[in-house]
C-alpha cells in the first residue's frame, strides 16, 4: 500500500525543517505516544510507540532508520514496527522543497502490514496513517517555530 | 488482575459474580452465570448472536463490559419462555421455521423483540431493515421475516386477550 | 400415522434451541478444564528462525506451551482424504503446527494452554517469533509459472495435481459452426457458519479413552483420521459432535487444531477447550471455490451444442485439505455438460499450491462452479446465434425418455424431466409478458435483466465402489439402527450428522409412516461415535438419500420380524399378516390384530416367540446406494441495475426444484432459501481477498460482506417431483441445490440487464463500483476486476 502525504511548513526555511526533523528530542515529542526513543547507532533508533486510533490500538516496538541522507533535500526513512495487532513495515522517501510559501515536505511511503492490522484494519489503515503522519508533521512544525 | 463484584437481575433473579474488569457482558452471562443460550458469533459486533435485553433495550452483549451493567436488569433467551410456555416470538419462530442450526436464533429473536417494541406492525421491508444488526447464515432470512411478522400478530392477539380479561 | 412423509411439519428440534437449551461446543464446561489458544502466522510465507517463549512461560496461569518442534514425532501429519487417482497428486505434509516454515497467514505456530479464557490470549502476546520472509505465490495461474516462488520446495511449479477427464479433439472446436469462449473466475469465499470451530478434549488416564467434542459434520471420519494422527485405537477415541451452529462444508475438514486439542488433553490429563475466534476462522478454517475456469463451447448455428472443453485452475491453498482435491476434479469436471446432451466433453484441472488458506468443499462443492460455467456459456451461445436462451436450453436438454441418462463424462443421471420445472417456473414468471416489459423499460433507459439457471446437480454420496474408484479415502454408505423399546417407543441411530438441517424431524416422518407410530415416540441419536457404530456424516446432500435409505431398510427389517411374532401370536402364517398404520392384522378377518406396541412388548419380554426368532426388536441396516442422485430445476432471477449508482436490485427470485420426494415441504423450502442466499451472496457481495503479499484483507464480518436480511427479495419457491429409483424414498438431496443454481441465475440476469452496453460477462462479485464503471465506459470495462 502506498501512502503519500504532503505538508507545508509555512515560512520555515528548509534547513530549519531539516534540522528539527533530525533532532532526537523533537522526534521523541512528535512521534505518537512515544514512550521510549533511544539511538542505537548513528541514524538508527529503537522506540516504543502507543497508537490508539479507532480499531488500531496498542503498543508498537519500532526500529527506525534514516539513510541515504542528502542534506537538506532528501532522506530515506525505514520503520519496522511490531505490536499486538500486527506488524508495519514502511519504506518512506522524504523530500524537502523550498517554495515561496515555505518548505514543502513530501513523504511517499510503501507500507506493508500484516496480522490483524491487515485482515481487519485494511479499510481504515490509510486513514489512520494520514492522521498519525499529519499529527507528526504538525508537532514538528510547532518545534520548528520554536527553533526559528 | 483484581476482580470486581457485579450484581445483576437476570431473567428476574438476582445474581452476582466476581469478574475481571475487562470481562465482556457476553462472557459474564455465559461463563459466570452459566446461561449459555446467548451465543457468540464474531469478535467485531456484527453478527448479533449475543443480543440480550439490558434495562429494556436490545444490546449486543459483546459491546458492553460486565462492570458496566452492574445493577441492571437483563433478559436473555432463557427468560423469554419455556418449552411448555413459549414466548410468542419463540412460538412464531417454531411455526414459521425461522431457524435451522439455531445458533444465531436467540440473538435474532432478541433483536426482533426490540424491533416490535418500536413498531407493532412492521412490513416485510421494515423487518428486513430492522434485522440489520444480525447475521444468519442458514435461513436466507425469509422464514425469519415470516416469523417476526407472525410474532407481531401473536403478540397483538395476546395483548388483546390480556386487555379484555383483566 | 400414515401420511407424515410429504407433510408440512414443524421441527422437533426447535423447542430446545428456541429456549436456550441447545448444547453447543462452547457450552461444555468440565471440571478442571483448561483453555487453549493458537498463535498463528501473520506472514504468508516465512522461515521460523526462532521462537522465544521465556516471558510467556512466566505468565500467570500458563500450563503448557507447545511449538511445532516440540510435537515432532508425537502427532502425525494431517492427511487429505481425497487422493484423485491418475492425477500425479503430490500431497505435501501438513503438521499440526508449522515446524520450520509457515505457508499461509493463519498457519499454526505455537499452542498455548492456560487456566483461563482471557489469560490464554494474553500469553500469545508474550511469545516472540522471529521470521525470515520468503517470496510468496498467491494467485494460482501465477503460481504455476516457471520461477514462481515454491510453496513446497519439492513440488514443481506448485502443481498439486493435474487431472483430465474426457477428450475433445481440436477439430471439434475449430471446425464447429459456432464457438463461444469465456473465462470465469469463481472467487474464493468463506463458508463461515455463525458458530466458529471448536474442540474440547478430555482424557481418562484410567482406561486410556480420549473423548473429543468438535464441530464436525462427520464425526466418524474425524475418528478414523485422528485415531491415526494421534496414534490411538478407534475403540479408545470417542468423537462427539454436539449441537453444531452450521457447517456448509467448512466443518467437514479434519483440522490440525482438533488433533492439537486431543493431544494436549491426553498429554496434560486435563480437559482442554479451544474456541476459535471469528478472525481466526477467516484465516485458518478452509475456504471454498477459488477456481479460474476457461471454457470453449461449440455447436451449430441452429442451436445444437456439440462439444465443450473446460480448463479449471484451482487454488488449493498451502495444503490439500480433507476433501479439497475432489472439488475441482470429480465434483466439477464430471458435471460440466450440466443438464444438456452435449455429445463431447473434456475437462482438465490443475490443483495449485499457494501461500493461502486451504480450500475445501463449500456448499455445492464443485457443482455451483460447474453449473455457473455451463449456464453462463449457454446464455453466451444463445446470444451469439440470436436465439432465446430458454429455447436453446430446451433444444439441448437431456430428454425425459433418455433417462437414466448417461452424460458425456460417463455419469448416469438417475431420473429427470427437465422441462417440468422449467415450464412451471416460466408460468410463475409469465415470461413472454416480462420480455415485452423488459423491451419497453429498456426504451425508457431502465436496465432490467432476466437470468436462467436450469441446473442439474450430483449429490447423495454415494456408491462406495465409485468412491473408491475416484480416490475417496473411505466409504460413503450409511448406517441406521432402529431400537424398539418394550413401550413401543423407538430410538434410531444414524451415521449422518445434522447441523441445522432438521434430520430429527425428516427422519421421524419416515419412521412414523413406516412403523405407524407417532412422531413423539421416535428419538434419534446422531454424531457420537460411541453410540453410532459407523457412518460417514452429512455433506454432499446425502443424508436423506443415503441415511434415509438406510433408515427405511432398517424399518422394513423391524416390520419383517414383528410380522413373524404377530403371526405366531395370531396363530397364522406370516404370509397372511398385513401391516398397516401400526397394526398387524389377518387379511379379511376382523378383530384378529396386534398393535405395534403389543409386538414391541412381546418381542422384548420374549415369553412366547416363534421358533428361530431371537428376542428383542432391533434392526440395523447398511445402505450403499447403486448410484448418486441428481436433483434438478429451474431458477429465474429478474434484476434491475441502477444506471446512476451501479446498485443491483433483485426484483424477483423464482426457484422451482425437483428433488424427488419432498419429505417435509417446510424444511425443504428452508434449505432452498438458505442455499440460494449463499449463492446469491457469492454472485453479488462475498469474497475472500488476499493482497499480493498473501495478507488476508477480509478477516472479519466488517470486511467480508456477509449478506443481511435486507439484501434479499422474497424468494418464490415451488417443487416438482420426479422420483429417484436409487433409494426407497425416491428422494434426492436438497441442501445444495439453491447454491448450485443461484450463482448462474443472478449473473445471467445482470449480464442480460447490461446487454444494451454490449456487456457479455462480468466478474463476481457484482460490486456497484464494478457495475458503475462498466456503465460509465459503455461496456468497455467489461470483465475486469
Amino acid at each position: 500500500m502506498q501512502i503519500e502525504h504532503v505538508y507545508t511548513f509555512k515560512g520555515i526555511p528548509r534547513n530549519i525543517v531539516w534540522e528539527t526533523i533530525q533532532d532526537k528530542e523533537v522526534l521523541q515529542k512528535a512521534l505518537p505516544g512515544c514512550k521510549v526513543f533511544e539511538e542505537v547507532e548513528e541514524n538508527k533508533y529503537h522506540s516504543v510507540l502507543g497508537i490508539n486510533i479507532g480499531p488500531i490500538k496498542g503498543e508498537f516496538t519500532a526500529d527506525v532508520q534514516q539513510l541515504d541522507m542528502e542534506e537538506p533535500e532528501a532522506y530515506r526513512l525505514l520503520v519496522k514496527a511490531k505490536g499486538k495487532p500486527g506488524e508495519i513495515d514502511a519504506d518512506a522517501a522524504m523530500q524537502f522543497e523550498e517554495t515561496a510559501e515555505g518548505t514543502v515536505l513530501t513523504c511517499i511511503a510503501e507500507v506493508q502490514i500484516t496480522g490483524l492490522l491487515a485482515s481487519i484494519g485494511q479499510r481504515v489503515i490509510g486513514g489512520v496513517a494520514k492522521v498519525v503522519i499529519g499529527q507528526f508533521f504538525k508537532d514538528v512544525d510547532k518545534e520548528t517555530k520554536k527553533a526559528a | 488482575m483484581e476482580e470486581v463484584n457485579v450484581t445483576v437481575t437476570i431473567n428476574g433473579k438476582k445474581r452476582s459474580a466476581k469478574v475481571e474488569p475487562r470481562m465482556l457482558l457476553t462472557h459474564f452471562i455465559r461463563d459466570s452465570l452459566s446461561l449459555t443460550g446467548t451465543h457468540i458469533g464474531c469478535d467485531t459486533s456484527q453478527c448479533g448472536s449475543c443480543s440480550v435485553m439490558v434495562d429494556g433495550h436490545v444490546v449486543k452483549s459483546c459491546t458492553l463490559l460486565a462492570v458496566q451493567v452492574d445493577g441492571s436488569e437483563i433478559i436473555t433467551v432463557e427468560g423469554l419462555g419455556t418449552v411448555q410456555n413459549l414466548h410468542p416470538m419463540q412460538k412464531a419462530f417454531w411455526e414459521e421455521h425461522g431457524l435451522q442450526c439455531g445458533y444465531c436464533t436467540p440473538g435474532v429473536m432478541m433483536a426482533a423483540i426490540g424491533l416490535l417494541q418500536e413498531n407493532l406492525e412492521p412490513s416485510d421491508e421494515e423487518i428486513r431493515e430492522g434485522l440489520e444488526g444480525v447475521i444468519c447464515r442458514c435461513t436466507g432470512y425469509q422464514f425469519i421475516v415470516s416469523a417476526v411478522k407472525h410474532a407481531a400478530a401473536l403478540m397483538a392477539e395476546e395483548k388483546q386477550v390480556v386487555g379484555e380479561g383483566r | 400415522m400414515a401420511g407424515k412423509v410429504g407433510a408440512r411439519i414443524k421441527r422437533k428440534e426447535d423447542p430446545r434451541l428456541l429456549t436456550g437449551n441447545g448444547y453447543f461446543s462452547d457450552d461444555i464446561q468440565l471440571p478442571g478444564m483448561l483453555h487453549a489458544a493458537i498463535l498463528r502466522s501473520p506472514h504468508a510465507h516465512a522461515l521460523i528462525k526462532s521462537i522465544n517463549i521465556e516471558k510467556a512461560l512466566e505468565a500467570p496461569g500458563v500450563v503448557a506451551i507447545y511449538t511445532g518442534k516440540d510435537l515432532e514425532g508425537k502427532i502425525g501429519r494431517i492427511p487429505s482424504s481425497w487422493l484423485i487417482p491418475g492425477s500425479n497428486l503430490k500431497e505435501a505434509p501438513q503438521y499440526p503446527l508449522a515446524i520450520d516454515r509457515v505457508r499461509y497467514v493463519g498457519d499454526g505456530v505455537v499452542l498455548v494452554i492456560a487456566e483461563d479464557r482471557y489469560g490464554v490470549r494474553d500469553v500469545l502476546d508474550l511469545i516472540e517469533v522471529d521470521y525470515e520472509f520468503l517470496p510468496v505465490s498467491v494467485r494460482q495461474k501465477e503460481a504455476m509459472q516457471e520461477n514462481a516462488p515454491l510453496v513446497h520446495d519439492d513440488i514443481e511449479n506448485n502443481i498439486a495435481f493435474h487431472w483430465k477427464a474426457g477428450e475433445v479433439p481440436d477439430e471439434e472446436i475449430e471446425e464447429a459452426e459456432v464457438v463461444v469462449r469465456e473465462s470465469f473466475n469463481v472467487q474464493r469465499v468463506a463458508p463461515s457458519p455463525i458458530e466458529t470451530r471448536a474442540a474440547i478434549g478430555q482424557y481418562n488416564p484410567g482406561n486410556g479413552e480420549l473423548t473429543l467434542w468438535c464441530t464436525s459434520q462427520n464425526p466418524h471420519i474425524h475418528r478414523m483420521v485422528l485415531s491415526e494422527v494421534l496414534d490411538i485405537s478407534e475403540a479408545k477415541l470417542r468423537v462427539i459432535a454436539p449441537d453444531i451452529g452450521g457447517g456448509f462444508g467448512g466443518k467437514i475438514g479434519v483440522y490440525p487444531d482438533e488433533a492439537l486439542i486431543g493431544y494436549a488433553a491426553r498429554d496434560l490429563k486435563q480437559p482442554v477447550k479451544w474456541i476459535e475466534e471469528r478472525n481466526e476462522h477467516f484465516s485458518a478454517a478452509n475456504h471454498g471455490r477459488d477456481e479460474i475456469i476457461d471454457v470453449e463451447l461449440a455447436g451449430t448455428r441452429d442451436g445444437k451444442l456439440t462439444a465443450i472443453r473446460v480448463k479449471n485452475t484451482a487454488n488449493m491453498g498451502a495444503y490439500l485439505s480433507t476433501f479439497g482435491p475432489g472439488v475441482p476434479t470429480i465434483d466439477f469436471g464430471l458435471m460440466i455438460t450440466g443438464a444438456y446432451d452435449i455429445p463431447k466433453a473434456a475437462c482438465e484441472t490443475f490443483g495449485v499450491y499457494t501461500n493461502t488458506t486451504s480450500t475445501d468443499a463449500y456448499r455445492g462443492a464443485g457443482k455451483p462452479e460447474s453449473t455457473y460455467q455451463i449456464e453462463r456459456m449457454i446464455d453466451l451461445f444463445a446470444r451469439e446465434i440470436g436465439m432465446d436462451p430458454v429455447e436453446l436450453r430446451r433444444k439441448n436438454f437431456a430428454k425425459k425418455e433418455d433417462f437414466p441418462f448417461t452424460n458425456a463424462q460417463g455419469l448416469v443421471y438417475d431420473s429427470g424431466d427437465y422441462e417440468k420445472p422449467l415450464n412451471k417456473a416460466l408460468e410463475i414468471l409469465d415470461y413472454k409478458k416480462l420480455r415485452e416489459e423488459q423491451e419497453a423499460l429498456r426504451n425508457e433507459g431502465k436496465l432490467v435483466g432476466i437470468g436462467f439457471s436450469t441446473y442439474v446437480e450430483l449429490c447423495g454420496f454415494g456408491p462406495s465402489a465409485v468412491a473408491g474408484a475416484i480416490g475417496f479415502q473411505g466409504g460413503v454408505w450409511e448406517n441406521a439402527t432402529i431400537r424398539v423399546h418394550p413401550s413401543g417407543k423407538v430410538t434410531v441411530f444414524s451415521g449422518t450428522s445434522p447441523h441445522g438441517q432438521g434430520h430429527n424431524t425428516t427422519f421421524s416422518q419416515v419412521v412414523s409412516d413406516k412403523l405407524g407410530i407417532p412422531l413423539e415416540d421416535i428419538e434419534f441419536v446422531f454424531s457420537d461415535t460411541k453410540a453410532v457404530s459407523m457412518g460417514w456424516g452429512t455433506y454432499g446432500s446425502r443424508s436423506v438419500a443415503v441415511g434415509g435409505g438406510a433408515i427405511s431398510i432398517a424399518a422394513d427389517r423391524i416390520i419383517e420380524k414383528a410380522k413373524k411374532i404377530a403371526a405366531h401370536e395370531l396363530e397364522t402364517s406370516v404370509e397372511d399378516i398385513e401391516f398397516e398404520d401400526g397394526v398387524f392384522k389377518i387379511s379379511g378377518v376382523p378383530g384378529m390384530e396386534r398393535k405395534f406396541v403389543d409386538i414391541a412388548k412381546s418381542a422384548n419380554y420374549a415369553w412366547n416367540l416363534p421358533e428361530g426368532v431371537e428376542p428383542a426388536l432391533e434392526a440395523q441396516a447398511f445402505f450403499d446406494p447403486e448410484n448418486f442422485v441428481y436433483p434438478f430445476g429451474t431458477h429465474i432471477v429478474v434484476a434491475e441495475v441502477d444506471k446512476d449508482t451501479g446498485q443491483i436490485e433483485l426484483k424477483r427470485y423464482i426457484a422451482v426444484d425437483d428433488v424427488g420426494r419432498v419429505i417435509n415441504p417446510l424444511t425443504s423450502e428452508g434449505q432452498v432459501h438458505g442455499g440460494i442466499a449463499q449463492g446469491v451472496g457469492q454472485a453479488m457481495w462475498e469474497g475472500i481477498v488476499y493482497s499480493d503479499q498473501g495478507q488476508l484483507l477480509s478477516g472479519s464480518f466488517m470486511d467480508y460482506t456477509m449478506p443481511k436480511a435486507r439484501f434479499f427479495p422474497t424468494i418464490e419457491t415451488a417443487f416438482t417431483e420426479t422420483l429417484s429409483p436409487v433409494n426407497q424414498l425416491g428422494a434426492k438431496g436438497i441442501g445444495e441445490t439453491g447454491t448450485t443454481a443461484s450463482i448462474a441465475a443472478v449473473m445471467n440476469a445482470v449480464v442480460d440487464a447490461l446487454q444494451p452496453y454490449g456487456v457479455t460477462d462480468v466478474e463476481m462479485p457484482l460490486t456497484p463500483e464494478k457495475i458503475w464503471n462498466i456503465i460509465q465506459t459503455g461496456g468497455e470495462n467489461d470483465d475486469t476486476i
